[in-house]
């Protein structure tokens, strides 16, 4: 029996870092700190996996090395018009390195989950900005807490705890205001002091109104979105009056009517809210590294996420490089996944796309998509069996630890990634010898 | 004059900027035929993608015809100032980015982003246009600054956002957001339009002569209005309930709605 | 591995050994500088006709770090007509004013540089710093914590605790792997935390017992007592905002007594922005002259420059309420991202235009600071980037400070106000290779006390630049155009010994090294002790999870530093 502290948790964007795990026989048998997802993730984590590198021959898996299924891989990337990467919001940070060396060498697109949770929250961005800060500050300072369209007891279970509701700071030591912004009572919405219930889809209209209140403009309108103008008002002038405010947002905003306009809409209340206040506004990222993902790819290649490569050089237009639109124009022609399930996530079309192309999966389970794959290249767990760097939802970076010994044999995603691109390298330098 | 057939059903994205009337001017078809497109990682030339037969013109002007369904090939006519390119079929991404002048007629559909910050010329497009027609790229808060775009279907998400000066005339319906952060300019919808229209805008006229599913809270009812201008001398008759608008951002931009279509908005009757 | 490597005939401008132009050989072994080298074996260059100088280094340029990344990410329209094909030897990139850091290492090394500092480094963010700086090839580089709002700080200081202060910052300097003490508007940014800023030196931070100046004060103090090889590094209170020039002579008076020998104790950084006159935007005027005469004067300081040029940039910096000012004042989009017991950032699009009176008085205000100080060795080229442009604009800034026909053709096209107001016109000073060569090289890296860089004596690394000009035959004040091309695509960088590019084309991509500081003091196991007891009261991470560790670095360079206490 062992235990290890200060462990680092992936599952998600919270990023706790205060576990302490007993380890026996190589195996994580207690967990404290931890909150349901996470106990789930370091006690089951094992379940479904796959330990042997798979070839898919006349429709059916076979058994193979390593050396084999990557030299497969290899070959399907490199004779790609193409490709597609695919996932990354799970793994470490040194793993989306390789794989942006990759795509950049075969002339893919890279993109991640964010296209299907919180890209829309960087369109925002990208059209308006955004004033944020680290948890602790939010931790620190803030008397006024909204989560709007998330659920945050049960998406990020200890989010309250650590960093806005339950947790003291050093200029705050009051119990905070906590608003809900939702369309139905959530969990969340439960512990609220003031609950908002707008009608599905209107988000945005919401958005706009409260801006046009904290300017003192007056509405033609006696209610938006099913909430009387005088409660919009009340809301505006509580957020106006607060010394700091911090509003989170969800897939409740980003992936329902508008996206990315909820978003800019979102991010300018904050912002207008300056002039008044000091607010700062968060996407409640749910992955634990997708945040780091979206770093990577920026600092590399000047984009977060639907990078493309295919012309040699960076290119990113969401809509037009990004995975779902690609899948269902029906552009792609192969596609590597990582650390990630997309056909249990992507719309159906998408992935009936995805899965009739040549398809290779690198993944600790038998996920879904695995199950229609070509090559299959079992790996490691990040945060559990192998190390790396993740991002907080808030930017801040933090290790992932290696707790125990992967199974015999298995290789991380890094590791994985890594000898593709060098197998890549190698075909491509056959081929300029022997056209 | 030029005409363009594709020489197979693309499967890959096209990348082709170099379809546009300044590239082809002075140009032997031999050149033409050289110059560099990409299918999708694979850089190719012209000839191999399309093959390309001169024909007899009357006019001096550099006109390409292309022939068949390029809705995989974009950036057709980026950048062009002047000349025409006429598309029998559909058209890809990104057509008349930048443009400044010359025009572009398509016989069919385009995809998203057709005369995306656009400085002049103009586009006619008979069938229908993707999301973010005349809008600009990511991040830019210029979108179309001149130049006029007429699309006789529907047209997507985000129609002149960020428009600057310009029109935008479409006789189909329209989608969400249309003349989203415009600052000036005209844009008209014949027929339908989603909700959100002319959110954030600080200036500029939006006609919408059909049904508007709803208005934004931030607009305020300022008149009716029997008919309005849409540019020279095309008027769009009324009447109209005129709402100024977006109060989020103090903008006075003007949004016209038919009061005929809209029976849902005559509660703001009692505010004139 | 041997290598060697002879650079032949050029006209060496080595400011720190006293080399004016002569004609001589360098002589290059396994990356460092010797006296000869074996002369049939070795790779020469022929560098007849040629500059041959150090690598250039800079000593303050915003290239990595979550600040640059956050406005990367802001900006995609700053990268997507900027873009850098994947080449046999480089990876691919994009962006004008916040490139992607593979494309930024090489761009530097195309101008001859070598060396550079990133200058504002959230403690908290330092790991994501560091990852950066490991993307960034082609230089050496280091960064400075952002230390002047710091809570620890604040509180020794307002309690006069001076020397446990020190041992604080020798954990986080040695933790972050950072390399010099960084001051952004003290105080201010601390304030920002509730929205506020402060306006002078003597006026209370909110919530904390102490004033800017003593902030200032203290951590020169701590500065000294820890040994540091460079000065305390200040964003002064009050930058961008018209009168600030009062602000900046304060700021470099509170420390005057703090020297001795005459060795510089505070490095006033980007200081155009800080030498405003006038009591408004509309009556702006050029305080260069005053700071100046005061820098004329004394030897305890350095500067530099922040020089302005007319593009499309990103401001960026950690005064987060001057950046939010700057929103506010232009409507443009805006990020913020304040740090949790630390520091904050800012970060807004801008565009300065030649027509803009404010903008060209900007101009103006950087090239008459450069000029009106006499000694090179006292002011830096710098433009802050990307602040007040992007550092490919070097070699214009270059040309500027050669050649009054330069400064007079810009000045023809800016602004009719700032024409007349513009202190440039009666300079007629016209910098030489030798005077530039310290303020791109030389000066910085001794200012920076990197003692193997920014000179070419034996025993240096081989950091060398070979630039295509005659200094016997061009006269740079006239063919100013042909300077400002040689200068920005070098016909040699040599970097750790090795040729990586030539002529603008890369020829190696090589990592470069991370210098950071090993400071050791004594007693500093109880002060870690202490740390970790508090820990969880300041931050939202562990203790453990805090420090960068060395291994993470891809080259490691430890500069041992033996403190005082």
């Amino acid at each position: 029996m062992r235990t290890v502290k200060h462990v680092t948790c992936p599952v998600c964007g919270c990023l706790c870092d205060d576990l302490e795990l007993t380890i026996k026989d190589e195996k994580v048998v207690k967990v404290k700190n931890g909150c349901a997802l996470c106990k789930a993730k370091f006690l089951g984590y094992s379940k479904h996996r796959v330990l042997k590198p798979l070839v898919r021959k006349n429709g059916r898996f076979f058994e193979v090395s390593y050396e084999e299924a990557v030299s497969r891989a290899a070959e399907i990337l490199t004779e790609a018009n193409y490709p597609l990467l695919y996932g990354w919001s799970m793994t470490s940070c040194e793993a989306v390195s390789a794989g942006i060396e990759l795509a950049e060498e075969i002339g893919g697109v890279i993109d991640t989950t964010s296209t299907l949770c919180h890209g829309p929250s960087t369109l925002g961005i990208q059209d308006v900005g955004i004033s944020s800060a680290t948890l602790g500050q939010v931790r620190h300072r803030a008397d006024l807490i909204v989560y709007w369209g998330s659920n945050p007891l049960i998406a990020h279970p200890r989010h309250m705890e650590r960093y806005t509701i339950f947790r003291k700071g050093r200029f705050q030591k009051e119990k905070r205001k906590l608003i809900v912004v939702d369309v139905r009572k959530t969990e969340t919405a439960e512990t609220a002091d003031i609950f908002l219930q707008i009608k599905p889809n209107m988000d945005y209209e919401v958005l706009q109104a409260l801006r046009a209140l904290i300017r003192d403009q007056e509405l033609d309108v006696d209610e938006v979105a099913g909430i009387p103008t005088e409660r919009l008002e009340e809301i505006a002038d509580t957020m106006v009056e607060c010394r700091f405010g911090a509003l989170f947002f969800g897939s409740g905003l980003t992936m329902t009517r508008g996206k990315n306009r909820n978003i800019d809409a979102v991010l300018s209340l904050v912002s207008d809210l300056n002039k008044l206040t000091k607010f700062i506004a968060m996407p409640m990222r749910g992955h634990f590294n997708v945040t780091g993902a979206d770093m990577i790819l920026t600092w590399q290649t000047g984009y977060p996420y639907a990078v493309d490569f295919s012309l040699g050089y960076p290119r990113y237009n969401p809509g037009e490089t990004s995975a779902v639109d690609i899948l269902l124009r029906e552009e792609s022609d192969a596609a590597l996944v990582v650390a990630s399930d997309p056909v249990a996530s992507l719309p159906r079309k998408a992935a009936e796309h995805l899965a009739e192309n040549p398809l290779i999966v690198v993944d600790p389970h038998m996920s879904a998509t695995a199950r229609m794959a070509d090559v299959v290249l079992p790996s490691t767990f990040v945060g559990i069996e192998s190390g790396g760097t993740a991002y907080r939802m808030d930017h801040v970076p933090l290790p992932l630890k290696k707790i125990v010994e992967p199974p015999e044999g298995i290789l991380s995603d890094e590791e994985i990634l890594r000898i593709i691109l060098s197998e890549v390298k190698r075909k491509k330098a056959e081929q300029m010898e022997n056209p | 004059m030029m005409n363009l057939y594709p020489t197979k059903k693309f499967r890959f994205p096209i990348t082709a900027e170099c379809i546009s009337p300044d590239v082809f001017q002075d140009k032997k078809i031999e050149e033409i035929r050289r110059l560099t497109v990409w299918e999708g990682n694979k850089q190719r030339i012209l000839g191999e993608l399309f093959k390309v037969k001169e024909s007899e013109s009357e006019t001096k002007m550099v006109v390409i015809n292309i022939h068949g369904d390029v809705s995989r090939v974009r950036r057709i006519g980026a950048y062009m100032t002047s000349g025409q390119i006429v598309i029998y079929g559909n058209a890809g991404m990104h057509l008349g980015e930048e443009m400044e002048g010359g025009e572009i007629i398509v016989r069919g559909n385009v995809g998203c982003w057709a005369g995306s910050m656009m400085k002049g010329g103009k586009i006619e497009i008979y069938g229908n246009a993707g999301n973010y027609l005349g809008a600009p790229y990511r991040g830019v808060n210029k979108g179309m600054r001149g130049g006029e775009i007429v699309v006789h279907g529907n047209v997507g998400n985000e129609a002149g956002a960020y428009m600057r000066r310009g029109v935008i005339k479409v006789y189909g319906n329209a989608g969400q957001f249309a003349g989203l952060r415009m600052q000036n300019g005209t844009i008209y919808v014949q027929k339908d339009c989603e909700a959100r229209v002319g959110a954030c805008m600080k200036d500029g006229k939006i006609i919408v002569s059909g049904f508007l599913e709803s208005v934004l809270p931030t607009f305020t009812i300022e008149g009716l209005k029997e008919k309005v201008k849409i540019e020279n001398d095309e008027t769009a008759e009324g009447p109209f309930y005129l709402f100024l608008g977006d109060t989020a951002e103090d903008g006075k931009g003007k949004l016209y709605v038919s009061k005929t279509k809209n029976p849902h908005l005559n509660r703001y009757e009692k505010l004139l | 591995m041997k290598m060697e490597l002879i650079i032949r005939n050029g006209f060496v401008f080595d400011p720190i050994n006293g080399v004016k132009g002569e004609k001589m050989d360098i002589a290059v072994r396994d990356g460092k500088i010797v006296e000869r080298v074996n002369e049939r074996k070795a790779l020469e260059i022929d560098a007849s006709g040629m500059l041959v100088m150090p690598g250039g280094v800079d000593i303050h340029c915003h290239i990595a770090g979550s600040e640059v990344n956050a406005g990367r990410l802001l900006r995609p329209e700053d990268h997507f007509k900027y873009s850098e094909r994947k080449t046999a030897t480089t990876r691919s990139g994009s962006g004008h004013s916040v490139p992607s850091t593979f494309t930024t290492g090489y761009r530097y090394s195309r101008m001859g540089y070598t060396t550079i500092m990133n200058p504002a480094m959230p403690p908290l963010m330092a790991k994501h710093t560091h990852k950066e700086l490991n993307d960034t090839p082609m230089v050496d580089k280091g960064s400075f914590p952002l230390l002047g709002d710091w809570w620890f700080v604040l509180e020794h200081l307002s309690n006069g605790r001076i020397e446990e202060c020190a041992r604080y910052v020798a954990w986080l300097m040695t933790s972050t792997k950072g390399y010099a003490v960084k001051i952004v508007n003290p105080g201010g940014v601390e304030a920002w935390g509730f929205g506020h800023n402060v306006h002078s030196l003597d006026e209370q931070v909110p919530n904390f017992n102490i004033t800017p100046r003593e902030i200032i004060r203290g951590l020169c103090k701590v500065n000294k007592l820890l040994n540091l090889p460079h000065t305390i590094h200040v964003h002064t209170n009050n930058l961008g905002k018209p009168g600030n020039y009062t602000t900046t002579l304060e700021t470099m008076k509170c420390v005057e007594d703090l020297a001795a020998d005459d060795k510089p104790v505070i490095h006033i950084t980007h200081c155009q922005f800080s030498a405003f006159k006038g009591s408004d935007w509309k009556t702006l005027r050029s305080g260069a002259e005053e700071i100046a005469r005061y820098v004329n004067n004394h030897s305890h300081v350095t500067l530099d420059m922040g020089q302005v040029v007319f593009t499309d940039t990103t401001t960026m910096t950690a005064d987060a309420p001057f950046q939010y000012t700057l929103h506010e004042l232009t409507g443009s989009k805006w990020t913020n991202q304040d740090v949790e017991t630390e520091t904050s950032v800012g970060i807004v699009p801008f565009r300065y235009r030649r027509k803009s009176y404010v903008h060209a008085m900007q101009w103006s205000i950087g090239l008459e600071l450069a000029l009106l100080i006499k000694d090179p060795w006292k002011i830096f080229l710098t433009t802050d980037h990307p602040n007040a442009g992007p550092f490919t604009a070097y070699p214009r800034i270059i040309s500027w400070l050669m050649s009054r026909r330069a400064r007079e053709a810009t000045m023809k096209k800016i602004n009719r106000r700032a024409q007349s107001k513009s202190l440039l016109p009666s300079i007629t000073r016209e910098l030489d290779f030798y005077e530039i060569a310290v303020m791109t090289r030389a000066g910085q890296a001794k200012a920076l006390g990197l003692k193997d860089k920014g000179h070419l004596g034996v025993g240096a690394d081989a950091d060398i630049a070979v630039y295509k000009i005659n200094p016997e035959e061009l006269d740079p004040s006239r063919d100013y155009k042909i300077v400002r091309k040689a200068f920005r695509r070098a016909a040699y960088t040599v970097k750790g010994g090795e040729i990586v590019a030539r002529n603008g084309e890369i020829l190696k991509h090589v990592k470069g090294a991370t210098l950071w500081l090993k400071v050791k003091t004594s007693q500093q196991t109880k002060v870690n002790e202490d740390l970790k007891r508090r820990f969880r009261d300041y931050w939202t991470v562990e203790y453990e999870n805090y420090p960068v560790s060395e291994n993470s670095l891809d080259i490691s360079h430890p500069i041992n530093v033996e403190a005082k206490i």
